[in-house]
């Protein structure tokens, strides 16, 4: 021990400026352009500001606008129902997909996950211009689709009719989303260990009853991760929308992101922008967020138990 | 639904139509690309004469390999950035102790939740005040600093797994720390890095937002807007759009398949971990 005292006070000196000086340049940037701009916003929600001269201080005038803007209103709640709804459908699907690639032949399992995969590596911008053709009301393939089977009474604007917009936005966000919570879902089923199976088909488990007292409360923790990641990305929701409707048909699918977006760096030009209003929107999209990572910490915390 | 031959034919005979289903719009996207402008109102789904002229047109018409090199100049420099930013933290909040470490992890780890659609106002003023708008190296500022901390995330969670031993031992033959970081521990850290390589790559080449708000000036665009705007001007002609976007997602493609083993092993760190 006399030894290791003897080196220890010099050799934890050098750890702890080798500590602060490895931690410092990922430090400076996240001060810089993370923490301040945190910060900045909402500090500028605060405020009335259209670019040029000194922002003028409003206190939360912005807030109380946000609750008698009609847009924002309809932007708050398809945000809600849109995160809502993928992250209910893609938890779901994802745990089917997961069970169903776990007992196939693993062989053909491989083919499946690399084809489920693949929506979710290319970017958003792709994926919307993509979906963007296939819903085009003249000549996209859905609506020709529909026509050559004899549906056509089916066929739709789908990105221009109020009715079908949202559900056309999350079939793209779903078939986007869905091979990343399949692939999750499916190292989880891995690690369950089967002995636990073995014993309670000895004990005359039958197979829905082994899913539901097995493997549901097994992937707790990986459902936690999955809602949460789909909250968050709910809540930030901007490409596809932005590419696909630019919030429209008359903000029907308009949301915090796409909003918030038009007005700082608004299409309509020749218009003021409205930095400090935009930022209320910031504001409210981060506090979001926050709750989601919160919640999903609460859970994990519960499960752990 | 255990692995009996019962099970396995009926997740087979709802997984190949689901498949099917699944992987229409990119085989769609492909057909489409190689058909003639002239069919694409009128012609069968699947085309009777296959045509590249559409790659052709895509290719020369908007400067294609000027925005595709751009996009794989800001890429590189930010994969190469954060990799120094967070092998050099992520190995500090693994294995050296320093008072506040643990607080200052979990500040870093705040920007994980931080969209940047929330943060893209300031973000611009930001680089407005400093000159930076505009300009590649103002983009490559924001990416670099918005990714580290993740990327951070990833490589600590590596470095863990890494005896204490084994540093200690090349602290008593007297290495300084930086020198025992980049002689001793780096070369063993080929998987995690692979891993951060990967999911930067990804996650920059696919970046639309900020390069959409940042750069205005058009020779300096990456891809990703420039096929935001591509959409606009070949609204009708569809093969050529298809044929942007299908070359726009062939380093996508060939990088994952390559390294589809550390994406998937680094998904799941970073997952259960999160």
């Amino acid at each position: 021990m006399a030894t290791a005292q003897f080196f220890g006070t010099p050799l934890r000196k050098s750890q702890r400026v080798a500590g602060y000086l490895f931690v410092l340049p990922t430090f400076v940037l996240f001060l810089g352009f993370v923490l301040w701009p945190i910060l900045y916003t909402a500090y500028l929600s605060l405020t009335s500001w259209g670019g040029f001269g000194a922002p003028r201080f409003v206190n939360l005038d912005n807030y109380s606008r946000m609750l008698h803007d009609p847009v924002a209103r309809r932007a708050l709640i398809v945000t809600l129902v849109l995160t809502g709804v993928t992250t209910a459908i893609l938890t779901f699907l994802g745990l089917v997909t997961a069970v169903l690639v776990n007992v196939i032949w693993p062989k053909v399992g491989v083919v499946v996950r690399t084809i489920l995969f693949i929506p979710g590596i290319v970017s958003f911008v792709v994926s919307a211009v993509l979906w963007k053709l296939i819903y085009d009301p003249n000549i996209g393939t859905l609506n020709r689709l529909l026509g050559a089977i004899g549906l056509d009474s089916l066929q739709h604007q789908w990105l221009a009719d109020h009715k079908t917009v949202l559900p056309a936005i999350i079939v793209v966000t779903v078939w986007g989303g869905l091979g990343f919570n399949m692939l999750i879902y499916f190292a989880g089923l891995q690690s369950i260990d089967p002995n636990l199976y073995e014993a309670a088909a000895m004990d005359g488990a039958n197979t829905v009853q082994q899913f539901r007292h097995i493997t549901v409360p097994s992937l707790r923790i990986v459902t936690g991760l999955i809602v949460s990641l789909g909250l968050l990305n709910g809540f930030k929701a901007f490409d596809v929308i932005f590419v696909m409707t630019g919030g429209g048909p008359n903000h029907a699918s308009e949301v915090l992101g796409t909003y918030l977006y038009s007005l700082a760096f608004g299409s309509t030009s020749g218009s003021i922008p409205q930095l400090g209003y935009a930022s209320a929107f910031s504001v409210v999209t981060m506090v979001l967020c926050t709750l989601a990572v919160i919640a999903q910490l609460w859970l994990t915390r519960r499960a752990d138990r | 639904m255990r692995k009996s031959l019962l099970g396995k034919s009926f997740a087979t005979f709802v997984l190949l139509p689901f498949c099917l289903l699944m992987a229409f719009p990119f085989v769609w996207m492909l057909l489409t690309s190689l058909r003639e402008q002239n069919t694409i109102f009128n012609g069968p789904i699947i085309p009777r004469k296959f045509t590249g002229t559409a790659y052709r047109d895509a290719w020369t018409s908007i400067e294609f390999p000027l925005h595709f090199w751009n996009s794989v100049w800001i890429t590189s420099v930010t994969v190469i950035g954060v990799l120094i930013f967070a092998t050099l933290s992520g190995y500090a909040f693994a294995k050296l102790d320093f008072p506040f470490r643990n607080t200052l992890f979990v500040l870093l780890l705040t920007t994980l939740m931080m969209p940047s659609t929330a943060l893209i106002i300031p973000l611009y003023l930001e680089l407005k005040s400093f000159g930076l708008l505009d300009s590649q190296a103002g983009l490559l500022v924001l990416y670099i600093s918005g990714s580290a901390p993740f990327a951070m995330f990833l490589m600590r969670a590596f470095f863990q797994t890494l005896p204490d031993e084994l540093i200690e031992a090349a602290r008593v033959d007297g290495g300084s720390e930086l020198t025992i970081f980049r002689r001793v521990i780096l070369p063993l850290t080929r998987p995690g890095i692979a891993t951060v390589v990967i999911f930067q790559f990804l996650s920059t080449w696919n970046e639309f937002l900020i390069a959409n708000t940042v750069l205005r000036n058009t020779d300096s665009l990456p891809l990703q807007p420039v096929l935001f705007t591509l959409m606009g001007q070949y609204s009708t002609n569809w093969p050529a759009l298809t044929a942007g976007l299908t070359l726009s997602v062939v380093p996508v493609v060939i990088v994952y398949v390559r390294m589809q083993r550390q994406f998937v092993a680094g998904m799941m760190l970073g997952a259960v971990k999160n």
